[in-house]
């Protein structure tokens, strides 16, 4: 009866349609536009991670540059791969499945142009800027203050045009994709402008407000989430929509991707602890951090089972698809990555691959399977389409499927050997009871055949997605590009829909739906970083802890500068194996003054918190000059321009400024004459240290003299002060009494 | 059982607890959402992608043809 009330309904509906339908055109000229940008900068970006990858088994690759070491080559790579060219597929996606959805042409053909040149120029300014230094540091929120400030623009006028069009929509109800598009607007906003936060110290220098774990904090809370809501929810959307279009089959179930979406967005922000488990961040946001991401295991894989299941009875396509082969490969890796996530997220798993190639190989499964497999897949249905033709080779296609498959195997399965291998090694003691391997390079050289074969992986990918390029290129050139696609559609009805109710009434009302999205995606990260201002205990203070000295501010920001922070953490975990390795560990009150921190998430090298007063000055000159001198065997790049190049003096007042502006107590006027007074009489002692240590021709006002000032800081505070700060209440104390380590 | 499990995660406290609560609110929330579903409803949704102007299916040339709908 219902059923034929409906149906009744339904039909009185399509006869008012009938008297007035409309007459549109999609715009597919945007769609190629971001179509063509994406295989460039996936190019660009595996070609940047291939010669990174590189390096580390082959340190003077970067040729003497300063502009391509690992430090400043690892930035530039995953700001390519993640939103140059996932940044691109997403856009490509949306601005095709957006308009066939909501049976809309975009809302602003302006605004439309204005989203692709503005993240495209954006892109070329990263790809500037990184090799030039100029970096806050910060994990995929590198970018400078003038860039993030365009970032916000751009991601704006996107919002709009996302909010315009589906404001002026023609069906009804938002299918569960524009959800995750809406997640992704709103969520991507508020993470961006929460995290970059910063006082400008000069056109490209700028210091976070955030210091030390709170810093942390709200770094792990973007990071985090960047990874959810860039790399995750917009590619659901895409999985969504192209998923069901390839296999021509609607989505396994409806009901799924609500309970998939909702549940999704409200997990993944409260997991941002999870990048910090055993530092210094207090214990109640560690554990919070891991019951929420064991916890993001059941709408993770709702959603891929979710994925799979739509090809129920179209698996015989699958062999022959490569369009369905990829997406079955992103989905299946999709599934993996989100296993493993929150199986990294437990504190004891977390103890062995933190700081490990383990974290590396997790993040490629997602970002070559997953982001990558699903965005070619979306290319090869979208390119015959665009273009009115068919794939000029299916062969080609099969031959990129397998050579990145390849690529994906040989890339992941050595990086979890060499995590695991050093991670072992790290934790590994004599009989006696000492380290069985003290000398951290040991560890480092057993993994160089690891890098190799790593090498080879992303080669064989990067050579699949050149292969892709050409088949596409090929494919555009044998058909005629449709810029324009007319369609008619009836107008959406004033009235409400027949059978209006609960979630169907919602996802009718687009902003009330925001709304809930943003309520939902701000209780985490409110529950977890207020408390951090709000509860003095939290960070427990060090009296002996002092701002940093002037030439060490000029030294810090050359570490920053030369990406130091890719390679070594600065932040010992309560466990014997690292207490004996680099000395006490780490306590939150001593970061207050570090805007900002530099905890680091990979120990390519050692952990640097202690390394004050651990060798001569004479010994860093060296080091910096060529690391193989001190170290024979290390894979550091030489950084010979330390020594030559002038520290920079004039922007040290700016400098001084901004840190007093973000909570540095500096006295009023202390920049005005004082802070370089300071500075002289500093880098004078450390000139006569390196005429001790038989080096004559250093001069005072190089950078080398600012870096040695810096490391030669580090851990200092504590060790000044060890009697009074083994009184401190160590924010991690319960794990270093329940946790031994053996 | 519950107090048992969380008076051994160290230092959780109350925001422990808010936490669980606010998850299993919004996950039964959604959870009643979802299954309040009436099917008509449920398939027009799920066919909202195939309902477009472009071929839906496999590669053209597995099919024989680009076709358009």
């Amino acid at each position: 009866m219902r059923r034929r009330e409906f149906a009744a309904k339904l039909w009185t509906k399509n006869e008012e349609a009938e008297m007035k339908i409309d007459t549109f055109k999609y715009d597919n000229r945007i769609v190629r536009a971001f179509a063509i940008a994406t295989i460039v900068w996936a190019i660009v970006g595996l070609a940047a991670g291939l010669l990174a990858a590189c390096e580390l088994f082959w340190p003077g690759l970067n040729a003497g540059l300063q502009y391509i070491t690992f430090g400043r080559l690892r930035p530039l790579h995953t700001n390519a791969v993640i939103f140059a060219f996932v940044g691109n597929g997403m856009f490509t996606g949306i601005y095709y499945s957006l308009q066939r959805l909501c049976k809309a042409r975009m809302f602003n053909d302006t605004l439309s142009w204005f989203n692709f040149w503005g993240w495209n120029a954006i892109i070329v300014a990263a790809a500037v800027t990184l090799p030039l230094g100029f970096t806050t540091s910060k994990e995929y929120a590198e970018l400078e203050w003038p860039i993030d400030i365009a970032i916000a623009v751009v991601w704006v006028a996107f919002a709009i045009n996302l909010f315009g069009t589906i404001a002026k929509r023609r069906e009804k109800h938002l299918y569960v994709a524009i959800w995750f598009y809406i997640s992704t607007a709103i969520t991507v906003a508020i993470l961006h402008i929460g995290n970059s936060i910063e006082v400008p110290a000069g056109f490209l220098k700028s210091y976070p407000v955030y210091a030390g774990v709170q810093d942390a904090l709200v770094q792990w809370w973007y990071g985090h989430n960047a990874v959810a809501f860039f790399l995750t929810t917009p590619y659901l959307g895409l999985m969504y929509y192209f998923l069901p279009k390839a296999a021509n089959r609607p989505v396994f179930s409806y009901r799924l991707s609500i309970i998939h979406f909702w549940s999704l967005i409200f997990i993944y922000i409260w997991a941002g602890p999870h990048h910090l488990l055993y530092t210094a961040l207090p214990d109640w946001a560690q554990s919070l951090g891991m019951a929420f991401s064991v916890m993001l295991v059941a709408p993770s894989w709702g959603g891929m089972l979710n994925g799979l299941l739509t090809l129920r009875g179209a698996w015989d396509k699958v062999r022959q698809d490569p369009v369905l082969k990829f997406m079955v490969v992103a989905v299946t890796a999709y599934g993996m990555s989100t296993l493993e996530g929150p199986l990294l997220s437990i504190k004891s798993v977390n103890s062995l691959s933190h700081y490990t190639d383990w974290t590396i190989a997790h993040v490629h499964t997602g970002a070559l399977g997953w982001n990558g497999f699903l965005t070619f897949s979306m290319l090869y249905w979208l390119f015959p389409r665009l273009w009115n033709t068919k794939l000029y080779s299916l062969k080609l296609a099969n031959w990129h499927f397998w050579l990145g498959l390849m690529g994906i195997m040989f890339y992941a399965i050595p990086m979890y050997w060499a995590g695991i291998t050093q991670g072992l090694m790290w934790k590994e003691f004599t009989p006696d009871g000492f380290l069985r391997y003290p000398n951290f390079l040991e560890t480092v050289l057993q993994l160089i055949p690891m890098y190799r074969l790593r090498a080879i992986g992303g080669t064989l990918y990067l050579i699949g997605a050149c292969i892709g390029a050409y088949n596409l290129y090929r494919t555009a050139k044998s058909g005629v590009f449709e810029g324009d696609t007319e369609v008619q559609a009836a107008p959406l009805s004033e009235d409400k829909h027949p059978d209006g109710s609960g979630h169907r009434w919602l996802e009718g009302k687009a902003g009330l739906m925001t709304i809930f999205a943003v309520v939902l995606v701000l209780i985490g990260g409110a529950v977890e970083i207020i408390p951090l201002y709000l509860i003095k205990s939290n960070v427990p203070t060090i009296s002996s802890v002092k701002p940093y000295t002037p030439l060490e501010v000029l030294g810090r920001d050359l570490y920053i500068r030369e990406g130091c922070v890719g390679c070594h953490s600065q932040m010992i975990r309560p466990f014997r194996s690292e207490t004996e390795r680099y000395g006490e560990y780490s306590k939150a009150g001593e970061f207050v003054f570090d805007h900002p921190f530099l905890w680091g998430s990979k120990r390519t090298g050692p952990d640097l918190h202690r390394v004050g007063g651990k060798y001569p000055d004479a010994w860093h000159y060296n080091h910096m000059e060529d690391p193989r001198s001190t170290s024979p065997g290390s894979i550091m790049p030489p950084y010979p321009w330390l020594l030559t190049q002038k520290l920079d003096l004039n922007s040290l007042p700016a400098r001084i400024r901004a840190l007093r502006k973000v909570g540095v107590p500096y006295p009023e006027g202390y920049e005005k004459e004082d802070a370089l007074k300071d500075l002289q009489a500093q880098s004078a002692k450390i000139v006569a240290n390196l005429q001790f240590g038989s080096i004559s021709n250093a001069p005072p006002d190089s950078e080398i003299i600012g870096m040695i000032a810096y490391l030669q800081r580090l851990g200092t505070d504590l060790k000044a002060a060890a009697p009074t700060a083994a009184l401190e209440t160590p924010a991690t104390g319960t794990e270093l009494a329940s946790n031994p380590q053996p | 059982m519950i107090k048992n499990v969380l008076t051994h995660v160290g230092g959780i406290g109350l925001y422990g607890i808010v936490s669980v609560c606010l998850f299993f609110t919004v996950f039964t929330v959604a959870l009643i959402f979802a299954l309040l579903k009436k099917r008509p409803f449920l398939n027009h949704m799920s066919a909202l992608p195939l309902a477009d102007d472009t071929y839906s299916g496999p590669c053209p040339q597995l099919k024989g043809d680009l076709r358009h709908e």
